[in-house]
């Protein structure tokens, strides 16, 4: 009987143990595992987000593309130039490009990739005020009413990867693309399989294939890390990261600063300039970075310092510059260390939502002000944009967002610092600032842009308006032998290439 | 019977219509917004052009009582709209998940009254003995760890020290053996304790003793009177456990990337997904009136005293 027991015994252990054996076999070819911190529904490129995710996968292919050095390059196309008056453009695809069907990639698809992602995506919305056309087999122009000299950044964008419009029968699950891998099994929200596609025009591709597993946990992934399951993941936390060091010979980390911002709101309807400047000279970024273990750089400007347009001067923290500043205001402080005035406490109110860290930086901030004799309460919202930013009703309001979407500084200033920005809400307004951010629109030479950007925010920084805290770090962790699984990219839009591999 | 049951399901149609209007209201007035969500997910600035243009493709800009109108025409038709996340229709979504979630709930409840039943029994008949302490201690740990703390304990030592499972499984019997026991474990420690109890106040009742002076047999008492007497309240625990059990488990289903009920659910409320919000509600809704129905049917049916009306 104990025998019979004991054989049933095993044979369900048994049983539960093979029961995975697929995806160990899988780990013979050369295929990569890797973790996904999100997934789509979808894989129809150019709505939402979804291109993010397809150009991850390996799947699609934009026009251009950002560099490691975070500037454009040429992908599917091969060269573009404009006419003098900047409203022309004309693009030249490059020769071979064919999708994974073996249909080469024409102006025509081009144009019709384009206008299509203008219809179903309302960031790609402003592409409908232009008119695209088609001049030859491989060459197309986009005419602009007014200058428009982010153009090839816009066109940089995942969202605008290429699909074979025609041969594509089902856009959320099958897209026909022309990037090194085709979709093998797609299962919305949950794990995509990718292969080799078969005849890439980029030339050879290394890997047979890869796996995207969705998993949301950290622990999950770390325990998965170590017990070989998988192969690379970013994003990783800052406790795993304290695994990972450990075994250098393991694991290969690569941190690099990346594009998104952690900075606040000075509300000026709120606070006096005194109080700002005080709270400006107080935040100590190195130390917030330093609290946050390697997952966050500490920010200059809310640019790269690397970039041409991220040379704002910010004075260094300095706390008896901020008492001196206070004191000068007319602020005494109290027995309990606070600074008042009329004898009412210096007190900040900070929000923040429960994300990127920011909860941290909230309780640090706070503690650095204490420690000035700036009082501060907190309250966390759980969704910024429709509470405290969408009602202006915050003296600190801590936010994360990504400041350099496609290697130029526009779109973040536009959205904080021009006048009706969505963020620009603390009440920032400056004649001369708002001229130049007019001319940052329309302006094609990108030194001058460069030189405009940095004078833009320096106005804002020496008013006080902001505080830029630290940039996100892209960290990444590979197993020993895989590399390029674009870990020096300071972009989140790509994942696997061509050159990906394994060892 | 049948009438009784028709009478209960006329009663649903009143509590659908109630909490789908209510959850559709606190949705609208609670603060956030499904197009600027979608917009920002991924912490890229938004302008308010993007933003007005995807409102009023959403239909957001369209007043509450017709949206609510507009999506109970489409429910009452069996259409429950599609996803303001990804806009894959929303029934598939939901049906998929409930299958997943109704796998992981009963395998755990299954596994659960496995465990807890015999020891529950058990810790009564011993009580006071070396076996009852271990095993009250045993279910008073199980009972105080929270889900998270179980499942990674669990990945730990066997997927990484023993090495029985691997981290990564789903669709198969192994990817639901470590979610099951990260269910199972808390909820039959809670199920010892309260079988426990209620097998003991039975024990205590007058009616024991005097079996007992009269000479029945210890077994007989125990399965053919108190258990059946203790039937009833252990019912009750286990429909409100199930009703639990099937608003999902969101800890466990993270961990173990189970796509369950609980998940979907927390994704849609993180991204103002009100179609699948709306959907849930409904489902969670038909599921815990028709767990309350079965588990009052079931009372009946164990002592035809308790009349059903």
């Amino acid at each position: 009987m104990n025998r019979r027991l004991r054989a049933w015994g095993a044979l369900a252990v048994l049983s539960l143990a093979f029961a995975g054996a697929p995806a160990v076999r899988a780990a013979e070819k050369k295929i990569l595992r890797a973790a996904a911190s999100f997934a789509y529904g979808s894989l129809d490129t150019h709505k939402q987000y979804y291109g993010w995710y397809t150009s991850i996968y390996g799947i699609t292919e934009s026009l251009f593309r950002m560099g490691d050095d975070a500037a454009l390059q040429p992908w599917l196309a091969e060269s573009s130039s404009v006419d003098a008056a900047g409203l022309t453009w004309t693009i030249t695809l490059k020769k071979d490009v064919r999708f994974s069907n073996g249909k080469p990639l024409t102006a025509e698809m081009a144009v019709r990739n384009l206008l299509r992602a203008a219809e179903v995506n309302a960031r790609c919305a402003q592409l409908k005020d232009f008119r695209i056309e088609t001049t030859g087999g491989r060459t197309f122009t986009i005419t602009t009413p007014k200058p428009y000299p982010t153009l090839l950044n816009d066109l940089a964008g995942t969202e605008l990867g290429m699909l074979d419009l025609d041969d594509t029968k089902d856009f959320d699950n099958a897209p026909v693309a022309t990037g090194p891998f085709v979709i093998e099994k797609f299962v919305p929200e949950g794990d995509v399989t990718v292969r080799r596609s078969p005849d890439y025009w980029g030339g050879p591709v290394a890997l047979d294939g890869a796996v995207f597993y969705y998993m949301q946990d950290d622990d999950s992934k770390l325990l998965a890390m170590q017990n070989g399951e998988l192969d690379c993941y970013n994003s990783v936390s800052t406790s795993a990261l304290e695994v990972y060091r450990r075994s250098p010979d393991r694991y290969r980390i690569v941190s690099i600063p990346g594009m998104r911002l952690q900075f606040y709101i000075l509300n000026e309807k709120r606070l006096a300039p005194a109080v700002r400047k005080a709270i400006n000279l107080t935040v100590d970024k190195k130390a917030i970075a330093a609290f946050l273990a390697g997952t966050v750089s500490p920010a200059v400007g809310p640019f790269g310092v690397d970039t041409a347009y991220g040379k704002a001067v910010i004075p260094a923290c300095d706390a008896q510059k901020a008492r001196e500043a206070l004191e000068g205001d007319g602020y005494v402080r109290n027995a309990r260390g606070i600074y008042e005035k009329d004898g009412k406490p210096l007190t900040v109110e900070i929000c923040y939502y429960a994300a990127r860290s920011l909860d941290t930086l909230a309780t640090l901030i706070a503690e650095q002000l204490k420690n000035v004799g700036i009082a501060s309460t907190l309250r966390v919202e759980e969704d910024a944009d429709s509470t405290y930013i969408a009602r202006a009703d915050f003296d600190l309001g801590l936010y994360c967002m990504i400041a350099d979407k496609a290697g130029d500084p526009y779109n973040f200033i536009k959205a904080t610092l021009r006048e009706g920005g969505y963020y620009n809400v603390g009440g920032f307004k400056n004649e001369e600032c708002q001229k130049m951010v007019e001319r940052l629109q329309y302006e094609p030479d990108a030194a001058v842009r460069a030189e405009l950007a940095n004078k833009i925010v320096q106005i804002a920084v020496d008013d006080n308006a902001f505080g830029y805290v630290g940039l996100f770090n892209k960290t990444t962790v590979l197993r020993a032998g895989v590399s390029g699984f674009a870990e020096n990219n300071p972009f989140d839009f790509y994942g696997i290439s061509a050159v990906t591999d394994k060892k | 019977m049948a009438k009784y049951i028709a009478k209960r399901l006329a009663q649903l149609a009143p509590i659908l219509f109630g909490l789908t209007f209510l959850v559709f209201a606190l949705l609208s007035l609670s603060p956030g917004d499904p197009a600027l969500k979608r917009l920002s997910l991924h912490g890229a600035g938004v302008s308010r052009e993007e933003l007005e243009l995807t409102r009023e493709r959403m239909g957001l800009n369209r007043p509450f009582l017709v949206r609510y109108g507009l999506w109970l025409r489409d429910a009452l038709r069996g259409d429950l709209g599609v996803s303001y996340r990804d806009g894959r229709p929303v029934a598939p979504k939901l049906r998929g998940a409930a299958g997943c979630t109704a796998a992981l709930a009963s395998a755990s409840l299954l596994l659960s009254l496995l465990i807890s039943v015999p020891l529950g029994i058990l810790t009564a008949v011993k009580r006071g003995s070396v076996p009852d302490a271990a095993i009250r201690c045993a279910a008073f740990v199980g009972n105080a760890m929270p889900n998270f703390l179980i499942s990674v304990l669990l990945m730990y030592l066997l997927c990484i020290r023993v090495r029985l499972f691997p981290v990564i499984a789903r669709g198969s019997l192994q990817g639901l053996t470590l979610p099951v026991l990260a269910v199972a474990i808390p909820l039959s420690s809670r199920f010892v304790r309260q079988i426990r109890a209620e097998v003991l106040e039975q024990l205590s009742c007058g009616w024991v003793t005097g079996m007992r002076s009269r000479g029945v047999r210890e077994r007989f008492i125990l399965f053919a009177n108190v258990l059946h007497n203790a039937a009833g309240p252990i019912l009750t625990i286990i429909g409100l456990s199930v009703g639990t059990l099937l608003g999902g488990s969101v800890v466990v289903e993270s961990i173990f990337r189970w796509p369950g009920l609980g998940k979907l659910a927390m994704d849609a409320i993180r991204a103002r997904d009100y179609p699948v919000i709306q959907g849930f509600v409904l489902l969670t809704a038909v599921f815990y009136v028709g767990i309350n129905l079965l588990t009052d049917i079931a009372y009946h049916l164990l002592d035809p005293r308790i009349g059903l009306d």
